[in-house]
């Protein structure tokens, strides 16, 4: 009986169901480590994404809106909706907000120059009077191709050349676009710490697994309410608590390129409710049958899928890992 | 084994992706046993262009040609033909 069921599971419905229960859930979690934490507020960065939307709205609903303080953090290459929908979302739950540009730090470490220097011995034809760029890894569904970076050049709104990275460009240029990230954290902690407040974190499941998150970036937080919940949960809370449309129908981004990059071009490679529905199955051991009544995959997709899912997570063990203490009284 | 075999060879253990001890078969996984991620194989790439003058258009850039000694070698002597 229990194979039967496992074997019509409808991972959709499993990762759809019950929202109202989780919902409470995490809104007790949110209140208890808060209390916990001996904190009188959350602050949290605000970037006109779903999942701060969802985290913003849940710490509001379950702390009242005046122990909640929202952080816009743009910079020079964010998209102007991010700022703009970030503000909104503020605004319509009735929380103080501030914007605070990180351009400036940026500025100072040279960031944005170190990042031109490798656009353009990466692609010679190059010219930031014209293209805007935008880091991508091939479709896997559909090319199957490994994780090979690339930068792209887009002229009008189209792509007009693509230049594989090196190595040693690739990693020089994660580490100066991570900067971005652990440039937010910085200040989020100086404004909770002044405030005497938690910073709330919005990483979801899907990317705590795949580790798609910056070390002490936007992974440096005290809580985070939404990391045992897959993307497409965070899709149904933001309906169940009536989250602005248009930040739903946004595609999720770091929002870190000059050309607004989605995570499914650059971080999942296939699109989010087959990432989601591989990744349940993959924590709930479902036999391959099930996958492929789920996702209308074939069996050779699937298994490559997980062999590519498997070499993401061995590679971001490391973004996850807290840091290894030698216990030496023991 | 051949002698694109051995020269890949020599670079793992030379950028210490396996002991100088160790040896592989030529149909060995480089992902699957835990030998490369994928930073790792970017630098083989990179290495292989370098060493062998040679660029690798983007749908060879499969699992398959880079996940044991002899996809490597069967790529490398197709791109240098």
């Amino acid at each position: 009986m229990q194979i039967m069921d496992e074997l019509n599971v409808q991972i959709v419905d499993k990762l759809n169901g019950d929202i109202e229960n989780l919902s409470l859930r995490l809104r007790g979690f949110i209140k208890d480590q808060v209390s916990g934490f001996k904190k009188k507020g959350v602050v949290m960065g605000v970037s006109g994404g779903i999942d701060s939307a969802v985290a913003l709205t849940l710490c509001v609903r379950e702390l009242g809106k005046d122990n909640v303080y929202g952080l816009l953090l743009p910079e020079k290459e964010s998209a102007p909706s991010s700022k703009t929908l970030g503000a909104e979302v503020c605004e319509s739950l009735g929380v103080a907000y501030e914007e605070v540009s990180i351009s400036p730090i940026l500025k100072s470490l040279d960031i944005y120059d170190k990042k031109e220097q490798i656009i353009k011995r990466t692609c010679p034809e190059y010219d930031s009077g014209i293209h805007k760029t935008s880091l991508v890894l091939p479709d896997f569904l559909n090319q199957g191709l490994l994780n090979v970076p690339y930068i792209k050049l887009i002229k009008d709104g189209e792509e007009v050349a693509k230049y594989r990275l090196k190595a040693k460009d690739y990693l020089e240029l994660i580490g100066l676009q991570n900067v971005k990230q652990r440039s937010r954290m910085i200040v989020q902690y100086m404004y909770a710490e002044k405030m005497n407040y938690a910073v709330c974190g919005t990483t979801n499941k899907t990317e705590m697994v795949l580790g798609q998150f910056v070390k002490y970036g936007d992974g440096g937080v005290d809580i985070e309410p939404l990391a045992d919940c897959y993307k497409t949960q965070v899709y149904a809370l933001a309906k169940y608590l009536n989250v602005n449309e248009a930040i739903i129908q946004r595609p999720p981004s770091a929002d870190t390129w000059s050309h607004y990059t989605s995570d499914q071009d650059f971080y999942w490679r296939m699109p989010i409710h087959i990432m989601d529905q591989l990744l349940y199955a993959w924590e709930h051991e479902l036999p391959v049958e099930v996958i492929e009544k789920n996702t209308e995959l074939s069996r050779e997709t699937i298994l490559k899928a997980q062999r590519h899912i498997d070499r993401i997570k061995d590679t971001t063990e490391y973004v996850r890992a807290v840091p290894p203490i030698c216990y030496v009284g023991k | 084994m051949g002698q694109i075999m051995n020269d890949i060879l020599d670079y793992l253990k030379d950028n210490s992706f396996i002991d100088r001890e160790s040896s592989l078969n030529s149909s060995d996984s480089l992902t699957q046993n835990g030998i490369m991620d994928s930073i790792g194989l970017l630098e083989l790439m990179d290495h292989i262009c370098e060493k062998y003058s040679i660029e690798i258009p983007e749908d060879m850039l499969t699992p398959e040609n880079f996940d044991s000694l002899q996809g490597i070698n069967d790529l490398i002597v197709k791109l240098t033909k």
